[in-house]
């Protein structure tokens, strides 16, 4: 039997569902979305798993496949998500999205009760007799069940209107029993953006990604450097991606995108409830994916002024809509910075950051002149003058290693690093001064994370001190959900 | 129907001691069992708890033959199980020649044999040796169920007279009380749900709590047979924190650290276990003290609590803010106080411009540490620090990790839930987040146990502070 359809390849991103602030689904934004991508892919998925189909009401879900199709105007298929947990939801949301022109449907392993092969299979066949192409979408993360091999190759071979599969779970022996079985009948796609390079050289034929909304340009590089045979190309790509798309699977997929999306300049509100900001999606993570988004040149840099009191300086910065028009109060700012994992080697930095006349400066200076026994400060660099103190009193060697060599050389590269961003102004460097009090576990054993943690503690520590995050309606929002780890009993 | 007399009542998974070279201590091991027996029905040496894997076929021999000479004619049950027949059946015929009067023998793991393979392994060992086989079924370590269909026929096997579920899981052990607790006894391997297994029909336990606190066992043991289910609860109750420490963190090595406690020196786990810091972190066997402490099984040391009784502008010495620097500055001060004996808690707050005494005394603060009671700033939870920026100072020292944990546990995020709250109210003005810093004072008894009632104290207490010393009801 041959290819069913030659239409399904490529690079497709998954979709956000924009919301407005008052939670409605905010059109113009998705439009702006759709037009942000279509240059760089093959196809467009709306009400997917990202575009939170979940959430969506029967009409929501109708709305966002309608926009799709009419952003897409014919230039490339559009492939609506449409599964639902009841067969009888399915046939209507499918037979809805051939009526609002979808070219095919994508549609997920019925869920939450968990049917028997038996069932998925003749929920499928169900689904087959409407007559729209379906992508069989395997996602056991969210769904709690696997497609086993023999259920998709049987809904291949027999359903005439299946012409894919998304297999989302990162299994690729999995996918392998995919290609070894129904490869060339029905086109089959990766799901996960950790292993896409791995999957295309394998032999699937394209991706339905989350991360595509942020970066379908680079995808679609990967995409054609495989076609081309340069697996070198797309290693390379994919290693240079590789953190961001992991925190986009790993941390909350959903409003992972949405915040990237927000940092770029294309706002799309929030995920809906119960999916919270800070939650899946850490703060670190936000911190994270920022700097991600900068390296891959997402988030572009603005002049921005700092007013030291007796001067202005500039410098080059990576802002996001949220950044301060200008930097001011140079007093004292306190930042702080927390990352993990694992959990012995976590980091957390209590910052200050001020002039050297002002009360920091006094600090140092006067901290330098004491003598304190398990607590020793040292200055770990002069540009800006900053303070390394140990939080937890220092006992044994590896105690005194972990703190003034590991934690020390991360605070130090973190400070280099913000300094090539334009977040520290080099014109400043000479009149500010940090003092940075860094936790180190006692029990911490790994050096290259105790390095790295605090890498990114402080880094974050930094950002966060100069632009006075969190803000107050971020604090007001969080308070109620906000957990704090030692709060409770072991 | 039991096969045997003596599967019923409390059995101590007894750890292995070791002395400072990793050597096994034999006189700590006696020492152990003198300690235990008299509050005990059996032993079991070298079974999970007792680290049965990273000893030597002849160490175990030892330990078993020890275990034996020390029970007094109590029944020795030994771990002789081992990943492969083959081993598993040498280590069941050393335990027979040793004296034990069983062996409990352990779900072949690492490489995940069939149903059928799992049946032979003890087929094989039932016939190979005439001794007394217990199963034993500990998902947790062996990653796989000892499958109850293999269990029901297992039973039939005249020298097959038991089980020791440790997995907690209670429909399998209902399961398997079904289908062969007509042929075998079963014993509960899980220290967390001690009563309801016998309450669903086990004969007894095997656990390693019962060599820190048997006789609480003993208690539940009697108070299940005589029916009297509310007195059991009570009883479970009393060990259930520490219980749940001992199974989820660490086993054996939270038991070692424990017996320590109580001057029963087991010595150090074996590499790549450590002590603490590992699996138990230091958090938690700081708990594990002050949970035996209430049990009575260690003396509390001696605290003179007591809240700071100066005026409230002299309580900020540690700053080096005299109360005529305070006034001079213009600096705001509240204090409030909330809660009973050993939760209650009093927090004196100081408020005030980044540019002044208090700005200096805050930077100054995170250069210096002060020993046992390091200041921290405030947080919601990591990365949500609140503003205006504020430090927590332990006014009283932090004897041990458990007490510093009340401090940037309930009482840091109830600070900071005070403060966050006081802001959406306008009782802090929203000018003060970026303008000024604050100093809490947090005197919080070294006593305290309950992190719920502290936390809802301390925001009742930092809400009263805040709204004196912004100037509300105050």
């Amino acid at each position: 039997m041959g290819r069913k359809t030659d239409w399904f390849k490529g690079i497709f991103p998954a979709l956000v569902t924009p919301f407005t602030q008052d939670d409605r689904i905010d059109e113009p934004a998705y439009r702006a979305l759709i037009r942000h991508v279509l240059p760089h892919v093959n196809g467009l998925v709306p009400a997917g798993t990202t575009g939170e189909f979940s959430y969506l009401s029967i009409e929501e879900r109708k709305r966002v496949i309608q926009i799709a199709v009419d952003e897409a105007g014919g230039r490339v298929p559009v492939v609506a998500g449409a599964g639902a947990q009841s067969t009888r939801e399915t046939v209507a949301l499918t037979r809805w999205a051939k009526e609002a022109g979808a070219v095919g449907a994508l549609v997920v392993a019925p869920y939450y009760l968990k049917p028997s092969f038996n069932e998925v299979y003749e929920h499928f066949e169900r689904v087959n007799e409407i007559g729209l192409p379906i992508i069989l979408y395997n996602i056991p993360q969210c769904a709690g069940t696997h497609f086993r091999w023999w259920t998709a190759e049987g809904m291949a071979k027999n359903f005439e209107n299946v012409v894919g599969i998304k297999d989302s779970s990162g299994d690729l022996p999995f996918m392998e029993a995919l290609f070894e079985k129904v490869k060339g009948e029905v086109s089959i796609f990766v799901g996960h953006d950790e292993v896409v390079t791995a999957a295309l050289a394998a032999g699937a034929d394209g991706a339905i990604l989350a991360s595509a909304n942020l970066i379908p340009d680079l995808w679609q590089k990967v995409y054609q450097a495989v076609q081309a045979g340069d697996l070198a190309t797309a290693q390379q790509w994919q290693a240079e991606v590789q953190k961001l798309v992991r925190i986009v699977v790993r941390c909350g997929s959903t409003q992972a995108v949405k915040e990237g999306l927000g940092m770029m300049g294309l706002p799309v509100g929030n995920s809906r409830h119960p999916i919270v900001s800070g939650g899946a999606f850490r703060r670190e993570d936000r911190e994270e994916l920022r700097s991600q988004l900068e390296v891959l040149g997402k988030i572009g840099r603005v002049e921005r002024e700092f007013d030291l009191g007796h001067r202005v300086v500039k410098s080059q910065y990576p802002a996001v809509p949220r950044t301060p028009a200008r930097f001011e109060g140079f007093t004292l700012k306190v930042g702080e910075g927390f990352a993990g994992p694992p959990f012995q080697e976590l980091a957390h930095i209590d910052l200050l950051l001020g002039l050297k006349e002002g009360p920091v400066g006094r600090a140092i200076e006067r901290a330098l002149n004491e003598e304190r026994t398990g607590h020793e400060v040292r200055v770990i660099t002069e540009r800006p003058r900053t303070l390394l103190v140990p939080t937890v009193t220092v006992r044994t060697a590896k105690q005194r290693r972990h703190v003034y060599e590991e934690a020390a050389r991360g605070v130090v590269q973190a400070i280099e690093a913000e300094i090539g961003a334009g977040v520290l102004p080099e014109e400043g460097l000479d009149e500010l001064c940090m003092i940075a009090n860094v936790f180190v576990h006692p029990a911490a054993a790994i050096r290259q994370r105790i390095m790295f943690n605090n890498y990114k503690a402080m880094r974050a520590a930094v950002r966060k001190a100069l632009e006075g995050r969190p803000a107050l309606d971020e604090l007001i929002h969080e308070k109620e959900a906000a957990r704090h780890p030692f709060r409770y009993a072991p | 129907m039991s096969k045997v007399p003596w599967m019923k009542g409390v059995y101590p998974a007894l750890v292995t001691p070791c002395d400072k070279s990793g050597e096994v201590d034999e006189p700590g091991f006696r020492k152990l069992i003198r300690h235990v027996l008299p509050n005990v029905d059996g032993l079991v040496p070298c079974g999970t708890t007792g680290e049965f894997n990273y000893l030597t076929a002849e160490e175990q021999k030892r330990l078993i033959e020890i275990a034996v000479e020390e029970a007094g004619g109590k029944p020795v049950i030994a771990g002789a199980g081992a990943s492969g027949t083959r081993e598993a059946i040498q280590l069941v015929r050393n335990a027979k020649e040793a004296g034990a009067t069983a062996c409990l023998i352990v779900t072949p793991y690492f490489l995940h044999p069939s149903d059928k393979g799992i049946y032979q392994h003890y087929y094989d060992i039932a016939t190979a040796v005439d001794i007394p086989i217990v199963l034993y079924n500990i998902p947790q370590v062996t990653d796989a169920y000892l499958p109850r269909r293999v269990v029901e026929d297992l039973a039939d096997i005249p020298n097959i007279v038991g089980l020791k579920d440790s997995s907690g899981d209670l429909t399998y052990t209902m399961e398997v009380l079904e289908f062969a607790g007509d042929r075998i006894d079963l014993f509960v391997g899980h220290d967390e749900v001690v009563l309801p297994a016998l309450a669903g029909g086990v004969s007894g336990m095997i656990l390693a709590s019962a060599q820190v606190y048997p006789e609480v066992w003993q208690a539940v043991f009697r108070a299940v047979q005589a029916g009297d289910l509310a007195e059991a609860r009570r009883l479970q109750r009393s060990v259930q924190k520490l219980s749940r420490i001992f199974c989820r963190y660490g086993g054996g090595v939270a038991v070692k650290q424990a017996l320590k406690m109580m001057g029963v020196d087991a010595g150090q786990p074996r590499q790549p276990l450590k002590p603490v810091g590992g699996a138990l972190l230091h958090e938690d066997r700081a708990e594990i003290q002050m949970e035996l402490e209430k049990l009575g099984k260690i003396q509390a040391p001696m605290t003179n609590f007591q809240f700071p009784q100066k005026a409230l502008a002299e309580r900020f010495g540690d700053l080096e803010l005299s109360a005529g620097a305070i006034r001079q500055a213009g600096l705001r001060l509240g204090t409030g106080k909330a809660g009973e004996e050993p939760e209650w808690v009093q927090l004196d707050l100081v408020a005030g411009p980044k540019e002044s005494p208090l700005g200096d005394a805050y930077a100054y603060q995170l250069t210096y540490p002060l020993h046992r009671r390091e200041a921290l700033t405030t947080i919601l939870e990591p990365n949500l620090t609140v503003r205006p920026a504020t430090l927590i100072l332990p006014a009283v020292e932090q004897r041990n990790l458990r007490q510093a944990n009340m401090i940037y546990g309930p009482t840091q995020s109830a600070v900071a839930r005070a403060i966050v709250d006081a802001l959406e109210a306008g009782v802090i003005p929203q000018a003060a987040m970026e303008e000024e810093v604050m100093v809490v004072l947090a005197s919080v008894d070294p006593r305290a146990l309950d992190r719920h009632a502290l936390y809802h104290n301390v925001r009742a207490a930092m809400a009263a502070a805040i709204g004196q010393a912004f100037g509300v009801g105050g």
